[in-house]
């Protein structure tokens, strides 16, 4: 604010009071003299020369006088004009302060005084607002950026957020929750929440109705929503959200709701629970006969000694399926937490594989099943060391050949098949069977952990371990890879590609 | 020494010879069958004077055995005893419904199983008495 006052110097400084007065007493002084000089004329002829020379007088100062005033009146109009012109450069915005600069007329600088008095206090004022509008845009700026800042936050997450107001109607929806519901996020506000989410959704908005209502805090429940032609589970959180502090009466403004896809969870759980009971089922099986067949021995219900050694036979066979299930579930988790302990040193596959059918052969036979095993198109096979762990594969091998006997049918094959592939470096075994076979749909889950194919479900027990087992111990140890082959009705080729022992590789180049 | 015809229908072979083996030792009759079809079609033909089943089996499980036994005017009132290794496997109102007379759990004793079967067909001995005697007076 630069305004300044009137310069007053047109009759130097003084009282100004005492000039207005002035200017009444000239004028009074001029009114009288032109009075006087009528008077003088009316008598002219009646009082000689005398008053001739009065008249002259009054005349001379009468003209003068209307001189002074026609001047005084000039200075007025200048002043006046002044002023309008510097009140129209301030309304032009020539500057942002509002002043008045005059100098001569006493009365006009009194105005003008006044004039730049009221234009400095409007000045403040304006002053005053323009700053008020500035801290609101400013305001309204940090709003929008935080506006913005919150919908990124909203935006990013990952469950389904829907924010309604205290009317059912949106105020934000994220893309989550425009995908669950199918609808526009960004351009749906104000529309009532139960249009958006349609009518077959009707329970979520009850749901949020009836949390908006109750005022609680927080609520939880879980809701089932049909998405991508399956039937989904969301866990639902609606937090009621209150008029913010100080704000009079208190009462809830809106409602936000985060919908979660537990649906995976759900399964896992399912999943973990039906596996804790097939465990539970695959542990006791081979107990049944073990306490069954020790009982009816202690009994002397074995009254030959042929029975007898049966009896132990028996015994010693669940036994080992016992522990092998054991270890089969003992090793996934191992491996799962990386516990496990390796010694990979080269292994002769042909070694293994006659040992590991040996072992099942007994199984087999129960089921009149016949073993056979070569290599893949009758070759011999220069050599077939690879780098593992000896344990491992040989697991990796009793399973794909109990799994073979498990799902095929009494009367049925079994074909054990080796391959040494020199230019890719790996060796091969795959284990054929004429069982039930797996369909499409199934094959691609059938290594995934406590994973059964529908129809195994009827056909044998387990516990959905034994084919993850393979896939973990021949890819995440030893790097190398499973596969499957099956017609449903017909068979399945289960087999695994393991990289050759690099030593045994270079050993044999040589010679 | 009891007497009596007894299905025993498990899928696991070494259960089955020792259920048999432990029947027969007290004067049962023993047939058998791997699958709860296989079952089903030897209990039609055979009419056997009770059923000892496992639960869990291929083709068709225990429980459907049982369903299906009851749906069969000729089998109907064969008594069952199922083995299962599934604690808490059928609700209490399915067994009164599929008059399953005993559960026992994996690993079960033969003598236990041997004790049951005696009861049972007992029982069934006294009932069937009682339904002549009816008759006859």
């Amino acid at each position: 604010m630069n305004s300044q006052l009137i310069t007053m110097n047109l009759y130097g400084v003084g009282d100004l009071e005492f000039k207005r007065n002035l200017y009444v007493l000239i004028s009074c002084i001029v009114v009288c003299i032109l009075f006087a000089e009528g008077l003088a004329e009316w008598h002219y002829s009646g009082f000689g020369e005398g008053w001739r020379l009065v008249t002259s007088v009054c005349g001379v100062l009468g003209a003068v006088g209307v001189i002074l005033l026609g001047w005084y009146w000039l200075k007025l109009a200048w002043g006046i004009t002044s002023i309008t012109r510097e009140l129209k450069q301030e309304r032009a915005g020539a500057g942002a302060c509002p002043s008045i600069k005059l100098n001569g007329n006493a009365v006009l600088n009194e105005l003008s005084e006044a004039i730049n008095d009221r234009l400095g206090n409007s000045g403040s004022y304006i002053a005053e607002l323009e700053k008020q509008i500035k801290d609101l845009q400013i305001q309204i700026q940090l709003s929008k950026r935080q506006k913005v800042n919150t919908e990124a936050i909203i935006y990013s997450i990952r469950d389904a957020v829907v924010v309604i107001d205290e009317f059912d109607k949106l105020l934000m929806a994220n893309e989550a929750a425009g995908k669950l519901f199918s609808f526009d996020y960004k351009n749906s506000q104000h529309k009532p929440i139960g249009e958006l989410v349609g009518p077959e959704r009707g329970g979520f908005v009850d749901f949020l109705r009836q949390s908006r209502r109750s005022g609680v805090r927080h609520t939880r429940r879980e809701i089932n929503f049909s998405g991508d032609g399956k039937l989904k589970t969301f866990d639902c959180i609606v937090s009621c959200v209150y008029n913010p502090k100080g704000w009079e009466p208190k009462q809830i403004c809106g409602v936000v709701a985060v919908l979660h896809d537990i649906t995976r969870e759900k399964e896992k759980g399912e999943m973990k629970n039906d596996f804790v009971s097939r465990v539970s089922h695959e542990l006791k099986t081979p107990l049944a006969s073990i306490a069954a067949y020790s009982e009816m021995l202690l009994d002397g219900e074995a009254r030959d000694g042929q029975t007898r050694k049966e009896f132990y036979s028996v015994i010693q066979s669940q036994t080992k399926r016992l522990n092998r299930l054991i270890e089969d579930i003992l090793n996934t988790s191992r491996i799962e937490s990386g516990l496990i302990k390796v010694e990979k040193k080269p292994v002769s596959l042909t070694i293994l594989i006659e040992e590991q059918l040996q072992m099942i052969k007994g199984y087999a036979d129960e089921k009149n099943i016949s073993l056979s095993w070569g290599d893949a198109g009758g070759k011999p096979i220069v050599f077939d060391q690879v780098y593992a762990d000896r344990d491992m594969i040989s697991q990796v091998i009793v399973n794909l050949l109990s799994n073979a006997v498990k799902y095929t049918q009494p009367g049925g094959s079994i074909k054990v098949e080796t391959e040494v592939d020199e230019i890719a470096n790996l060796a091969r075994v795959s284990v054929t069977d004429t069982g039930v076979g797996v369909d499409e749909e199934n094959i691609e889950h059938i290594f995934d952990k406590f994973y059964r194919a529908g129809a195994d479900k009827s056909q044998a027990k387990g516990t959905g371990l034994g084919l993850n087992l393979v896939k973990q111990i021949v890819e995440k140890v030893h790097n190398g890879r499973v596969f499957v082959t099956s017609q449903v009705g017909v068979g399945s080729t289960f087999g695994f590609e393991l990289p050759l022992s690099p030593e045994a590789y270079l050993v044999n180049s040589e010679s | 020494m009891a007497e009596g015809k007894v299905l025993v229908v498990d899928d696991e072979v070494h259960i089955i010879h020792v259920v048999t083996i432990k029947l027969r030792n007290n004067g049962f009759q023993v047939i058998s069958a791997e699958n709860g079809a296989d079952g089903f079609k030897l209990a039609c033909s055979e009419k056997p004077d009770i059923v000892v089943t496992d639960f869990q089996m291929p083709v068709m499980t225990g429980l459907e055995l049982v369903e299906k036994l009851r749906q069969s005017e000729a089998t109907k009132d064969i008594p069952v005893i199922m083995l299962t290794a599934r604690d808490f496997a059928v609700e209490d109102e399915q067994k009164q419904e599929l008059q399953i007379l005993e559960f026992l759990s994996k690993p079960f004793s033969p003598k236990e199983l041997l004790r049951s079967v005696e009861d049972i067909l007992y029982h069934k001995e006294i009932k069937e008495q009682d339904v002549k005697t009816k008759i006859t007076y």
